[in-house]
């Protein structure tokens, strides 16, 4: 059984965290927190990623088959699971980027009525 | 969309459930830590900055949950779930072993047969590509032929005239019997006669040398020297010989070559063939007449690649037609028509296994009544549990979930037994089965099997599991607790119990209903009069073959000397030879002409047979009018002919038949031999017990010979006592000959109802199982309503009520429920038993008889169900009841 459907909105929040996620793992592999950090560090501090949220993203992601996991030792001799963009993670970066400026563009062009 | 990756991930979380949990909990750690750090970083003091990181990640534990749920927490609730079933059903180990036996019993029984199914019906032919292949048959309105054998000549002119066929190859119906010598005591061996194209067209190749080839079908003088011999009989008669191949053996007193063996598990057209012969027909066949008037073959053809069936028949329509005109004398009105192999040879032996998959079907239906009661009356038990559960937050679904839970646990317990007992059952059932009932006694509880299994087995749990599961998910707890005060009975939960008593009583009436179709209908066939008696006679099969038995004056001479050597053994009172012994089926069929009627008319149908002079006093055949046959008639006397009753009635109507002369010709000539009717016996029934007497003419041996005949014996005492004698008598006048079992005729007839009887214990079997569970399924319900009435029960007796008044309350409540229950199988049956009519010997598929008798044994094992809880109850001492609950 998945999990329980959610609200339109959540769907809307968990799709972009989604993307971030991706579009972050395309530059290296990288472990959770790294992958915070950079969103936070592009996002220019605007964007903070909910870290309840981004465990189970990862493990989702994991299970669509879009990235693997791997446990690695960091720079500091510290082992930390590292997480890599798969083939058709790469493809659905690419699917995810044009479905969000879909919709940016639909909220902008509704924005546009007013 | 998963892919292959995404399911590894998802697996093994599944399986390492704790590394899983391990792995996250370090990577959250590390989270934590690189956070801290750069808190430090930024000028925090060490323990501030842990704090911060910790309080900006939001808590660690609902992380956790969330990450599990991604993870698939409905696994771990099914693990979960299947833990508690399986510890609570420890704890009820009476119960949990009710249940699983009972389900253990119908799913077994279940496997037993759908393997039976599975290998006649639903696999393929073990032939190549096996759906190209069709029956060709003939029919014939005038002679009331259906789907019968086919004319040599005309299946040729198929073969060659209709394009839509790839080949057209012949063969035999059952199996001929052959005499092996040189190889030991001489035996009787089961041989297969086919054209020589049969194993071309089927698609089966030898395991060893060559199967037959299409020329071999021809041979200019009349002798098949080739033969292909059975896997089974290389292994047991020529120990697996590998240089086989070339051997010769002799059998009918020829030698011939073996040329390869056929694979393994092969024989066709019936089990057990030792060995397959070429027709060898002499080629001058093809255009004589008998060629298309003997109807003597069965005819496969396989269709030409991308040919439907339909226009495989349209051409074969074509062909039928030009030939009806061609060849007006034998075909004017014989027609032809084409059936998918498969469907051809399950053909009657579909009814019989579909009604026992009903059958055992409905047993399990029952079971799973019973099971469901079992766990409905504990899920009410355990209400207290669930009301207390529920109001401390779990989950009406989750409650239900776990109730389905434990019942297709019970379920899964009950297959796994059951298919053991389904892989036990399945060797008994291949002992008990009717030789040639099935197409082939080896059948295998396979993978289809074990899939249809598993969908009974789920099926089942879901559907006795539904009952509780709704009960527990929908009660509330305030109605609960409340009444868990008073036992945990409710009107409700009664309903339920009632509403699957009812049900498996009416499954319970249309099993035993069916069953009991079949009793009667077996008891009709067992006071059938055969038109001979079978107590005391002996009967055995003896051919005669090879170059000593070329003249039928030797085949005569050596059957003559046999009777008199055989009718001179002590406590022996009569022998006689008959070319066809009775419930062994039919020699041919003739057209006739009687003397003195108009010309041009005739008729069709009647069957030969010769007997010798003794043969009506030998089977005690009534001789209706006129005289037996007796040794003055002899090859040169007058032609002479003894008719059935059937045929007198038929032909002869108001008319002595005695007398009377007729020829077995459509159109008499100079040529046309006309015998005397000189007796009317009355009619023996030739093919079954069921089946009405043919019409019958009896022909003396002496005036038409035949080599292969069955010697009957009639003894004073007990038949099988004479047997060895005969067996030394057969011996002494020719050591090569070969006699099959000696039977009695009791033991034939016995044999000759071996389906029915098998039909009808198994059926009778299955009826008493069914109807046992549903009568513990009604006492089980009643002694409930008995314990929760003790109290009123106390009260009535306390005021005076009689007590067998008290009694009648409980037992009327059974009647009331075995009633209903009754009343709706009895509608139901009315329906289904329609399907038996093929299976029903004089019995309509309503019968009054089993109709009235079966409902009333039923109501009356029900109110012995009622009578030992009200017996119980009323019993209680009034002081006591009183006090109770």
């Amino acid at each position: 059984m998945p999990a329980a459907p959610t609200s339109s909105a959540a769907d809307v929040l968990r799709g972009t965290l989604d993307l971030l996620v991706l579009k972050t793992l395309t530059l290296a592999p990288m472990h959770g927190w790294g992958v915070s950090q950079r969103i936070q560090q592009f996002s220019r501090g605007v964007l903070d990623v909910n870290q309840g949220s981004l465990y189970p993203a990862l493990q989702r992601l994991e299970q669509k088959g879009w990235i693997e996991s791997e446990w690695r030792t960091t720079e500091n001799n510290r082992r930390a699971k590292y997480y890599s963009l798969t083939r058709a993670g790469r493809r659905a970066v690419g699917d995810e980027a044009a479905n969000w400026r879909r919709y940016v563009e639909a909220v902008e062009l509704i924005l546009q009525v007013s | 969309m998963p892919t292959i990756k995404g399911i590894r991930a998802r697996l093994r979380a599944l399986l390492r459930r704790d590394a899983a949990e391990r792995e996250l909990e370090e990577e959250l750690r590390f989270h934590i830590e690189m956070e801290t750090e750069k808190n430090v970083r930024m000028g925090l003091s060490a323990s501030e900055a842990r704090r911060r990181a910790l309080r900006d990640f939001g808590g660690i534990e609902p992380t956790k949950e969330a990450h599990r749920d991604v993870r698939g927490r409905w696994l771990e609730e099914l693990a979960a779930d299947t833990r508690y079933a399986l510890r609570t059903l420890r704890r009820a180990p009476v119960l949990a072993g009710a249940a699983i036996v009972t389900l253990a019993l119908g799913i077994g029984a279940n496997t037993t047969i759908f393997s039976a199914v599975n290998a006649e019906i639903l696999q393929p032919l073990p032939f190549a590509n096996p759906s190209r292949l069709v029956m060709l048959w003939e029919e014939n309105p005038e002679k009331g032929w259906h789907e019968e054998v086919c004319a040599p000549a005309n299946a040729f002119d198929w073969k060659e005239q209709v394009r839509a066929f790839g080949d057209v190859a012949m063969y035999f119906e059952g199996a001929g019997q052959s005499t092996l010598t040189g190889e030991g005591a001489p035996q009787i061996l089961k041989a297969g006669g086919v054209t020589g194209n049969l194993f071309d067209v089927l698609g089966v190749r030898a395991q060893l040398g060559r199967m037959l080839m299409p020329d071999e079908t021809w041979s200019a003088s009349g002798v098949a020297h080739s033969v292909v011999i059975s896997d089974r009989f290389w292994r047991t008669h020529l120990g697996a010989d590998p240089r086989i191949v070339g051997r010769t053996i002799r059998i009918d007193g020829q030698s011939r070559e073996i040329v390869g063996v056929a694979p393994a598990g092969f024989s066709f057209p019936v089990e057990g063939i030792d060995f397959w012969r070429p027709m060898a027909w002499k080629p001058e066949f093809r255009n004589q007449i008998f060629f298309r008037r003997a109807h003597l073959v069965r005819a496969i053809a396989r269709l030409a690649p991308g040919v439907s069936q339909q226009i495989a028949n349209a051409q074969l329509q074509t062909v039928v037609n030009q030939l009806k005109q061609q060849y007006p004398a034998t075909n004017k009105f014989m027609g032809a028509g084409l059936t998918p192999l498969h469907r051809f040879l399950v053909g009657d032996t579909q009814l019989p296994l579909l009604v026992l998959l009903a059958s055992v079907a409905l047993l399990l239906l029952i079971a799973c009544a019973n099971v469901g009661n079992l766990l409905l009356v504990r899920a009410v038990g355990r209400e207290r549990e669930a009301a207390l559960r529920l109001t401390l937050g779990a989950g009406r679904l989750r409650l239900a979930k776990q109730a389905l839970t434990e019942s297709v646990v019970l379920s899964v317990l009950g297959g796994v037994a059951g298919v053991a007992i389904g892989i036990a059952g399945k060797r008994v059932l291949q002992r008990l089965l009717p030789a040639g009932m099935l197409r082939s006694s080896h059948f295998d509880v396979d993978w289809t099997v074990l899939g249809y299994v598993l969908v009974i087995v789920l099926g089942s749990g879901l559907l006795f599991g539904t009952a509780p599961a709704l009960w527990t998910g929908r009660r509330s707890p305030a109605e609960s607790l409340k009444e868990g005060a008073r036992g945990g009975d409710s009107r409700r939960m009664r309903r339920w119990t009632e509403l699957l008593v009812v049900g498996e009583v009416a499954l319970a009436v249309v099993l035993t209903l069916g069953a009991g179709l079949l009793v009667r209908s077996f008891q009709e066939l067992m006071i059938v009069d055969p038109g001979f008696e079978p107590r005391g006679v002996l009967a055995t099969q003896i051919v005669l073959s090879g170059p000593r038995y070329d003249s039928t004056a030797q085949q005569r001479l050596f059957f003559e000397e046999l009777i008199r050597r055989t009718a001179a053994l002590p406590g022996v009172e009569g022998a006689a030879v008959t070319t066809v012994p009775p419930l062994a089926g039919t020699s041919y069929t003739s057209d006739f002409v009687i003397a003195g009627r108009p010309t041009g008319e005739y008729y069709t149908e009647i069957t030969h047979r010769s007997v010798t002079p003794d043969y009506f006093r030998v089977m005690h055949v009534r001789l209706l009018r006129g005289r037996v046959f007796t040794p003055a008639d002899k090859l040169n006397a007058a032609p002479v002919l003894i008719i059935n009753e059937q045929i007198a009635q038929k032909y002869f109507k108001g008319q002595d038949p005695v007398g009377q002369r007729i020829t077995f010709d459509k159109v008499p000539n100079d040529s046309s031999q006309w015998s005397t009717i000189v007796g009317v016996v009355a009619g023996e029934r030739q093919r079954a017990l069921s089946a009405e007497p043919l019409n019958e003419t009896y022909i003396p041996y002496a005036q038409e010979v035949q080599s292969g005949v069955s010697l009957m014996t009639r003894t004073s005492g007990d038949p099988t006592a004479v047997a060895p004698a005969i067996r030394r008598i057969v011996g002494e006048l020719d050591p090569d000959i070969a006699i099959s079992d000696l039977r009695s005729m009791e033991t034939i007839r016995d044999a000759s109802l071996a389906r029915e009887r098998f039909l009808m214990a198994m059926l009778a079997i299955f009826a008493v199982v069914g109807l046992l569970l549903a009568v513990v399924g009604v006492y089980g319900v009643l002694a409930q309503v008995a314990r929760r009435r003790t109290r009123e029960m106390g009260i009535r007796i306390a005021l005076g009520s009689p007590i067998g008044q008290v009694r009648w309350l409980v037992v009327r409540h059974g009647l009331g429920l075995v009633s209903i229950g009754v009343v709706i199988g009895i509608s139901v049956a009315l329906v289904t038993t329609r399907g038996l009519t093929a299976l029903l010997y004089h019995i309509a598929p309503a019968d009054p008889v089993t109709f009235v008798a079966i409902p009333v044994l039923l109501a009356v094992t029900g109110v012995a169900a009622a009578w030992v809880p009200a017996l119980q109850a009323s019993r209680a001492d009034p002081a006591v009841a009183l006090r109770s609950e």
